[in-house]
């Protein structure tokens, strides 16, 4: 440790210091005189606009966002719905006639790199965002949702060195839609709003800084105006954060950090830890060696929930850094940690770490499904969490105790979670003690689940979960910080998991803690899930299949071979043809699927972080890619005619 | 030509001062499971050789390859193979290519600046191109590989001139050169159900700047056979 500590900081001098940002240091960005002269042209312009708009449609508030999320033409967030659920109840496209499903129309977005983002459908025009790569990364795509028609594009002033900071892929999981606006943010750390109507840039915002290791990898948020987007790089030692920005000017409303100091993490007087070990002050500096929450992770690169009622918005971290556990002895608050916040303020409510002194790069920044369940003869507001540790959490939604956690794969580095303390119990003959070489870690780092979000079904009352099934090998080594460079401190190779097969889709019964079906799959699993009131639930495999199955069952009913392999997020909505549509990217990557996307060889087994070892055959079976693909019925399968959407109501499931 | 183009004392301070610190942090590396001469590990073998590590070396932040090595010195360095009018230009040659520790001492280096958090262990590439083969898009000369490394590239690789002396950025090319050399039983690439047939055996059994010496049967994403009758 001594060594560790010296190293850290000759390199820190060398590399022009870690000075790690205390406060808000970042700016919109200045565009010399003509962008105040734009702005005031801006102004007018809205000025007289919003009067004739005002006559054709009801004026337009944040709270719309809600309730175009409830109308099924639309996909308006990646996750469908405050709620997180990515259910549709739209039923034109069902059990009886899925197998007829064809392809409608394609789309090419440009760079052969890992395709996560969802697309968004807002009133008949389809967003969808590229990765960031080529000389237009990150484009924005606005395609007439029935035709396929093109509308406009636009993209970023390309910074390309963000590549070298972007851990795993140079993915985006997505944009985000409030008030007639389009945000985008970018893999070198700008937030960006558009006209929706016309592709025209409204404001850009710089949050960050690639030289500290930073990026945004996530699908923004809007909430109640505010446009909520968190940064990645846990693998590189930056500080974490999510940011509230004014979704009108791009200015910072709020940063809330990962660790540190209470004042920087936003947790005041009318914050409530569920559990006693998470009760003190500054828990954020004091369960850290001296100084190193500055480059301890802690980022909130995966999704975000809402739930209006209780006015609070729902997250997870992700891992602390470095991975060497050795080097950050103390339970390393709030890396890996579940937070509720009022999206306001960004104050804490409250705040859940699923795993204290992460060993094993086990982020918690997966999905957050929020659901009413009968749970014990009791409604009860809940979190349905599927742990990247392997275990799937259902948390009491107002207080963040934990009613159940249950594992859902292969698990030999836990021996459950402790519901009287809300502690997970690590297994501590696996302990990843410095230089020595411990085998069969399950679930390996990337976790039981990654990022790919689940659906739910309130129809069968049932949770759809995309998942790897995979173990590690691992071995710790020291390793010194140099902003801007990895900074992780172990040699992983990963590889499948007991029975062979690396990837699982299943249905899982939170209220019977059990899984219900489950289709085990040879490559990982790592597209989103989707399922509708046809009962049907859509996922691809990174072998370029992607498939419909019935959610009652399990069984596939349907299957496209597409160009690449799938790791994108499945949508639906009603074309103005009053067609229900299907959409998803092909084009595989993300973390597991370099190997088959860029220049990663794959007979060197601690590739990209330990997956190349797991995923080494992937590029026999598909290569990069980046098709969008529309599917529907042809006209005669179609059984009933299309719900119009005010006749839809509202699903009686999921919760708010 | 002249020697040293640089004018800027702030930056001359600045590299001295990260020479000493080079220094320091190598001396600092601690001295583990020493071996014999970096002697690579025997042939294919499903058995993986114990361990290699590199032996302490005192005197590695103070070796200088000063006026043959230079960033200034490689002006001339083609990134390029047309040259127009078929008029070439010279690559410089390696200061160190006739120093049989250059390799070892890259191997540290290549731990301690964080190079393994992108490229990987033994170069398998992840955030950052693979090193563990002959595809190097800025050219694979050791002149070419030394730029890289000094400039940085485009698409990401940090520009490490301002860090770290020239004798640290021409051990990382030595070892870069070393893991490089992959079997290349054709002169394109294959991929099918059989193809690679062999893979390396992994970085956390076996630690040598010629990871290429011990292979083993590719996996197919199943654990590696590597540490079979090696278990605790």
């Amino acid at each position: 440790m001594k060594l560790g500590r010296r190293k850290f900081a000759c390199l820190a001098i060398l590399s022009g210091g870690y000075d790690v940002p205390n406060r808000l240091r970042f700016r919109p960005l200045e565009h010399g005189t003509w962008r105040i002269l734009r702005g005031l042209l801006l102004a007018t312009a809205a000025a007289i606009a919003v009067p004739a708009l005002a006559q054709d449609q009801p004026p337009q508030s944040s709270s719309d966002l809600q309730a175009l999320s409830q109308d099924d033409h639309n996909w308006v967030m990646a996750a469908k719905n405050y709620a997180s659920t990515r259910y549709s109840p739209l039923e034109q496209i069902n059990t009886g006639n899925v197998g007829q499903l064809k392809l409608a129309w394609t789309f090419s977005v440009g760079p052969a790199r890992g395709q996560e983002a969802a697309p968004l459908v807002v009133d008949g025009t389809m967003y969808v965002v590229a990765p960031y790569a080529g000389v237009y990364p990150n484009r924005v795509f606005a395609l007439d949702a029935t035709t396929g028609e093109l509308k406009w594009w636009y993209s970023p002033k390309p910074n390309l060195a963000a590549q070298g900071v972007a851990c795993c892929d140079v993915v985006s999981r997505g944009l985000a839609y409030d008030n007639g606006k389009v945000f985008l943010a970018t893999l070198d750390m700008h937030a960006v709003a558009l006209d929706a109507a016309t592709g025209k840039e409204l404001w850009v915002s710089k949050i960050g800084d690639i030289g500290t290791g930073e990026t945004v990898t996530m699908a923004p948020l809007v909430v109640k105006g505010k446009v909520l987007i968190g940064n990645s790089g846990g693998e590189l030692g930056v500080r974490g954060w999510l940011t509230a920005l004014d979704e009108e000017t791009g200015k910072i409303a709020w940063r809330a950090y990962g660790a540190g100091p209470d004042s920087e993490v936003l947790i005041g007087d009318d914050f409530k830890a569920p559990y006693d070990w998470m009760k003190g002050k500054d828990l954020g500096v004091k369960s850290w060696p001296p100084g190193a929450w500055k480059t301890g992770g802690a980022t909130a690169w995966g999704w975000i929930s809402y739930d209006p009622e209780l006015d609070l918005i729902f997250y997870g971290t992700s891992n602390p850094g470095p991975w060497n556990p050795n080097q950050r002895p103390g339970d390393n608050l709030w890396s890996s940690t579940l937070f509720a916040r009022d999206p306001d303020t960004g104050a804490a409510k409250w705040a859940y770490q699923l795993s204290p002194h992460d060993l094993w790069d086990h982020d918690e920044v997966n999905e957050n499904i929020l659901l009413d369940l009968d749970i014990d003869g009791q409604t009860r507001k809940v979190v349905v969490h599927p742990g990247r540790n392997g275990y799937m959490y259902v948390i009491d939604r107002a207080s963040g105790r934990v009613l159940s956690a249950d594992a859902y794969d292969a698990v030999t580095v836990y021996d459950g979670v402790d519901l009287k303390t809300g502690r997970i119990r690590p297994v501590h003959d696996k302990d990843p003690l410095m230089g020595k070489v411990v085998e069969d870690i399950c679930p390996a780092p990337p976790g039981a689940k990654d990022w790919q979000p689940s659906a739910w079904s309130p129809k069968t009352r049932l949770l759809y979960v995309p998942h790897q099934h995979l173990c590690a090998t691992f071995k710790a080594a020291e390793v010194g910080y140099i902003a801007g460079t990895p900074y992780v401190g172990a040699t992983v190779d990963m590889y499948a998991g007991p029975g062979g097969y690396r990837g699982e889709f299943m249905a899982w019964d939170p209220v019977k803690r059990k899984k219900i079906w489950s289709i085990k799959e040879d490559f990982p699993v790592w597209s989103g899930a989707l399922v509708t009131g046809g009962n049907v639930a859509f996922y691809g495999t990174m072998d370029r299949w992607f498939k419909a199955v019935d959610a009652r069952s399990g069984q596939v009913l349907w299957q496209f071979r597409g160009g690449s392999g799938f790791i994108g997020q499945p949508i639906t909505y009603l074309g103005n043809d009053g067609v229900q549509y299907v959409a998803i990217l092909s084009g595989v990557g993300g973390w597991p699927g370099v190997v088959a996307n860029a220049e990663v060889d794959p007979r060197v087994r601690n590739g990209a972080l330990g997956f190349t070892g797991a995923t080494q055959d992937l590029s026999a079976h598909t290569v990069g890619g980046s098709s969008l693909l529309v599917f529907a019925l042809a006209k005669e399968n179609v059984e009933k005619p299309a719900v119009a959407p005010s006749a839809a109501p509202p699903p009686a499931q999921p919760g708010p | 030509m002249a020697k040293n183009l640089r004018t800027d004392k702030s930056k001359d301070r600045r590299r001295a001062i990260g020479l000493a610190l080079l220094a320091l942090v190598l001396l600092l590396i601690p001295t583990r499971g020493a071996s014999a001469q970096g002697t690579p590990p025997p042939g294919v073998q499903p058995a993986a050789p114990p361990p290699i590590l590199p032996p302490p070396n005192a005197n590695i932040g103070a070796q200088s390859y000063s006026g043959s090595g230079g960033a200034a010195a490689l002006l001339g360095t083609p990134v390029s193979p047309l040259f127009p009018g078929g008029v070439g230009l010279a690559k410089a040659p390696a200061p160190n290519m006739n120093d049989k520790q250059a390799a070892l001492r890259g191997m540290q280096n290549f731990t301690s600046f964080n190079c393994v958090g992108c490229h990987a262990p033994n170069g398998g590439g992840g955030m950052g191109p693979s090193l563990s083969n002959r595809t190097f898009l800025y050219g694979h000369d050791p002149a070419n590989i030394y730029l890289s490394i000094y400039q940085g590239r485009p698409n990401g690789m940090p520009a490490w001139g301002g860090v770290l002396p020239d004798s640290a950025i021409w051990d990382l090319v030595a070892y870069i050169t070393s893991i490089s050399k992959a079997p290349s039983p054709q002169w394109g690439t294959t991929v099918s159900a059989t193809k690679p047939e062999i893979e390396q055996v992994p970085a956390q059994y076996v630690v040598t700047p010629r990871p290429w010496d011990a292979t083993e049967a590719f996996s197919n994403g199943r654990k590696s056979n590597a540490n079979f009758g090696r278990q605790p």
